[in-house]
């Protein structure tokens, strides 16, 4: 016990000390250098914005720690009307969106380009949200106010949509079990929705096979859909089968053409003979409302320069449509399926308010499209 | 030799001798040889895949139908019967458990005809020839044992993964 | 000691002997105490009758009945007729009659189904595009009160009537337990009843005639202070049906290098949308994998 003391006592000075140091040192930076920024898991303290990489890492500590006053503080406003809570909300989400789900896991700032009073930075935002992680790519301004850099923030307040009531007078499906006791064979007979695969191609990806196409509900009922795919080789045998899972229109209502795209990571279809494509389509109660617009599409370059094609959704319903997801095919000269792609939007959709969207096309495969069709998946919590 | 040394051989040697006269062949059973052609299934056509699968699920139920008459246990049946083979069988399950009763079909052949497949697909009409060996026993005791062929009229429905059997009737000829 | 063949053969051989004639002994005593039994089946045993099976010799003995939802055992007087319930021989199907005494005697016969009580009647589908060829099937096969199939040959009307149009009969035969049919979708949409009937056996059913798919979608369209609003026609198929409200019609708008579409269900007969396009734009629809017209309107 004697012996054990001393050392005791040395392990806990040494340990102050660390904690010491490591809260005040700050990292050595020179006059005109602009550096990365990369914080992950743990928040840090922040100091003086004196350097844009500084301001930066400050503002989005403060953002990750959900810091909002110290956050909105620090920035150089372009609309005096945004208040505290609607930048609070424009990172916290609201209404159902998927963001009100999501947490800010990392973050990645790149300098673009410096002056001494002006910056420019490629923000990169690695969210953690119940679909899977989500990549937010931002070009954040920074301007010198004295001795400190702050953040640019011109995102204008969402207008606010007038107070009015939207008549819903779309039509809706309701499914009937009916009991199954005493029935005859034969006698409770309504047939599953009639759907038909439009179209599947079958491509070799870096990241493994993908099967995708388009599939109609030829019925005159909603048709809850998913399609599964089995890869077969030359001898017959299954060489495995996966489904559409989430990158399909799954509530087709009559008429209603989808994509769909089946992956199949890590295969290669060099040992595929055969695809077997199979559809299960079921009966499920379902409401033409809400009715989403898709506007102003077009293929363009992200700030990163990959291809995506944006546009905006438009929410011509009265209802809030809480986590919009945007699928889209995308076709050849020939009119043949040559891409699926699938992207979630992060706010929720209000009625008669429009959200914009971007989902991600490869490269290799942007100069092949001509033409493309978009349909929105969405989740209302009202209708769960 | 000593004496009582012989005599224990020679009582061991007789009674192996009985034993081997009087014991029953208790070899596993066999699965169900089963066969079946499709080619005269009418209106519709019985597509190949559907033709293998039935044959598969066929094979299937007269196995749990064997392993659960001659145990006298509900449990092999597992979703293979639906309506009124289930019911047929669950009773005659129930009736070997309480008379203590059970049945073996053991060296089962069937040769199975599709004859009747509804233009939608949904209900398939076999005749099985079936030949087997019957076995009844009345707790361990055999009472009664023949080789049949008997001629099944058989209903099979497509489930949710697989074929079933809704009716299997015997009939005295197609 | 040693354990050669011829050592070991003698040694047995007079225990092997004696253990032979024992049971020789033990079975012919068995076979000649054995009494003469017999069973007669009955021959035309119907599912749900009482039945009965004679039995020649004397004293009591086991019965068992197994068919394919029985298996019964109980006490019988020999020489006496053992009279089966009907509850026992519900089931049409092969059954095996034992009875024992010492020895066993069997018999086996059939249980056949009784007259047609009802009739499973399969017709598919339930909702049928109008003007299809051959679209609509059913199957009708009879059964007896206790659910057994009806194998004998017997008649099936089949009788069809829409809303417009004469009813339309069609008798068939069943065949191997089961009778069938198939027709063309009418042209007009709305329900048909399908009857089966065999004697005073009836079972029905309803299919739903539906529009078939849109024919000759036509779209206008005009500009508005709050975009371009643009609807059909109303959207009816080849036959004039009118397409079910809920029909999804995909209006495309191109201007320039824009496109904006919007998918909107048809409400009474018309699908309406508002788009948004400044410069001169192209509109038009679709429903399914059917096109309509195109429609230019100018700039703002």
């Amino acid at each position: 016990m004697k012996r054990g003391l001393p050392i005791v006592l040395i392990v806990v000075v040494v340990t102050a000390v660390l904690i010491v140091l490591g809260l005040t040192v700050a990292a050595p930076t020179s006059a005109g250098t602009v550096g990365l920024v990369r914080r992950s898991g743990l928040p840090g303290f922040s100091s003086n914005a004196d350097t844009p990489q500084q301001a930066m890492s400050n503002f989005l500590v403060d953002v990750q720690k959900r810091n909002w006053d110290r956050a909105f503080a620090s920035l150089e406003r372009t609309s005096q009307a945004l208040t505290e809570k609607q930048f609070e909300q424009e990172w916290t989400g609201a209404n159902g969106g998927l963001r009100s789900f999501s947490s800010l896991e990392a973050f990645d700032a790149r300098p673009l380009h410096a002056t001494d009073s002006d910056a420019q930075m490629r923000v990169r935002l690695d969210w953690a949200t119940p679909v899977g992680p989500v990549e937010d790519v931002r070009d954040l301004h920074l301007t010198k106010r004295g001795d400190q850099w702050k953040v640019v923030w011109n995102e204008t307040p969402r207008p606010n949509v007038p107070a009015q009531v939207v008549p819903v007078n779309y039509l809706r499906w309701d499914l009937v079990t009916g009991s199954a006791s005493g029935a005859e064979w034969g006698s409770h007979n309504v047939d599953a929705p009639r759907v038909r695969i439009l179209s599947m191609n079958a491509v070799d990806t870096a990241e493994g096979a993908v099967v995708m196409g388009e599939v109609v509900n030829e019925d005159t009922i909603p048709a809850f859909v998913n399609v599964n795919a089995t890869l077969v080789d030359a001898a017959g045998n299954v060489i495995d089968d996966e489904t559409s899972f989430d990158k399909i229109l799954h509530v087709l209502l009559p008429k209603q053409v989808s994509p769909y795209r089946i992956d199949f990571p890590n295969f290669s279809l060099k040992k595929v003979k055969n695809v077997r494509i199979d559809t299960k389509a079921t009966l499920v109660p379902a409401s033409s409302d809400p009715v989403i617009g898709v506007m102003n599409q077009k293929l363009g370059q992200d700030a990163q320069g990959h291809a995506v094609l944006q546009g905006d959704l438009l929410n011509q319903s009265g209802q809030t449509v809480n986590i919009p997801h945007v699928i889209v095919s995308f076709y050849d000269n020939n009119g043949k399926v040559v891409w699926v792609s699938d992207g979630y939007v992060e706010h929720a959709l209000l009625p008669q308010s429009s959200e914009p969207f971007a989902v991600e096309l490869p490269k290799s495969l942007a100069g092949k499209v001509q033409n493309f069709h978009v349909v929105v998946n969405q989740y209302s919590m009202e209708n769960s | 030799m000593r004496t009582p040394s012989r005599f224990m051989l020679q009582l061991l040697s007789g009674g192996i001798v009985i034993c081997a006269a009087a014991m029953y062949s208790a070899a596993a059973d066999a699965a169900p040889q089963v066969t079946l052609n499709a080619s005269k299934a009418t209106p519709r056509q019985v597509e190949p895949l559907t033709e293998r699968a039935v044959l598969r699920d066929y094979k299937s139920a007269w196995t749990s139908l064997t392993q659960a008459l001659a145990s006298s246990s509900l449990d092999p049946l597992n979703g293979l019967f639906e309506a009124t083979a289930d019911k047929w069988l669950t009773d005659a399950v129930k009736d070997q458990q309480s008379s203590g009763l059970s049945r073996r079909y053991l060296n089962q052949n069937h040769q199975v005809d599709a004859v009747f497949y509804s233009p939608e697909g949904d209900v398939i009409e076999l005749h099985d020839t079936a030949e087997y060996d019957l076995e009844i026993l009345d707790g361990s005791k055999t009472i009664h044992n023949e080789h049949v062929i008997v001629h099944y009229v058989v209903l099979m429905v497509p489930g949710a993964e697989r074929w079933v059997i809704r009716h299997l009737q015997a009939v005295p000829q197609f | 000691m040693s354990w050669s063949i011829s050592t070991v053969w003698k040694t047995l051989r007079p225990g092997f002997w004696v253990l032979s004639l024992a049971v020789s002994a033990l079975c012919l005593t068995v076979a000649l105490c054995a009494q003469d039994i017999t069973l007669q089946a009955p021959s035309d045993a119907v599912a749900g009758k009482a039945a009965k099976i004679a039995t020649t010799g004397s004293g009591s003995a086991k019965f068992y009945l197994l068919g394919p939802s029985t298996a019964v055992k109980r006490d019988v007087q020999l020489g006496q007729d053992i009279a089966l319930a009907p509850d026992e021989v519900q089931s049409a199907g092969r059954y095996v009659a034992i009875v024992c005494a010492g020895s066993c005697a069997n018999a086996d016969f059939f249980v056949a189904p009784g007259k047609p009580v009802s009739l499973v009647f399969l017709v598919h589908p339930s909702r049928a595009p109008v003007g299809k060829s051959g679209l609509i099937s059913g199957v009708a096969m009879p059964f007896d009160e206790y659910h057994d199939l009806v194998l004998t040959p017997a008649a099936v009307d089949f009788q069809l009537s829409a809303k417009s149009g004469t009813p339309v009969s069609h008798a068939v035969e069943t065949h191997d337990g089961a009778a069938w049919f198939r027709i063309s979708s009418g042209k007009s949409a709305g329900p048909l009843q399908i009857t089966a009937s065999m004697n005073d056996v009836v079972a029905r059913r309803v299919v739903q005639q539906v529009a078939s798919d849109p024919c000759n979608l036509r779209i206008k369209g005009e500009r508005t202070a709050q975009g371009i609003e643009v609807e059909t026609d109303p959207v009816r198929d080849c036959d004039g049906n009118p397409v079910p409200d809920g029909t999804i019609i995909t209006f495309t708008a191109k201007g320039g290098d824009e496109t904006s579409t919007v998918d909107a269900p048809v409400k009474k007969d018309v699908a309406r949308a508002r788009m948004s396009a400044k410069g001169p734009v192209v509109i038009s629809a679709a429903s399914g994998v059917v096109m309509g017209n195109e429609l230019r309107l100018g700039g703002q």
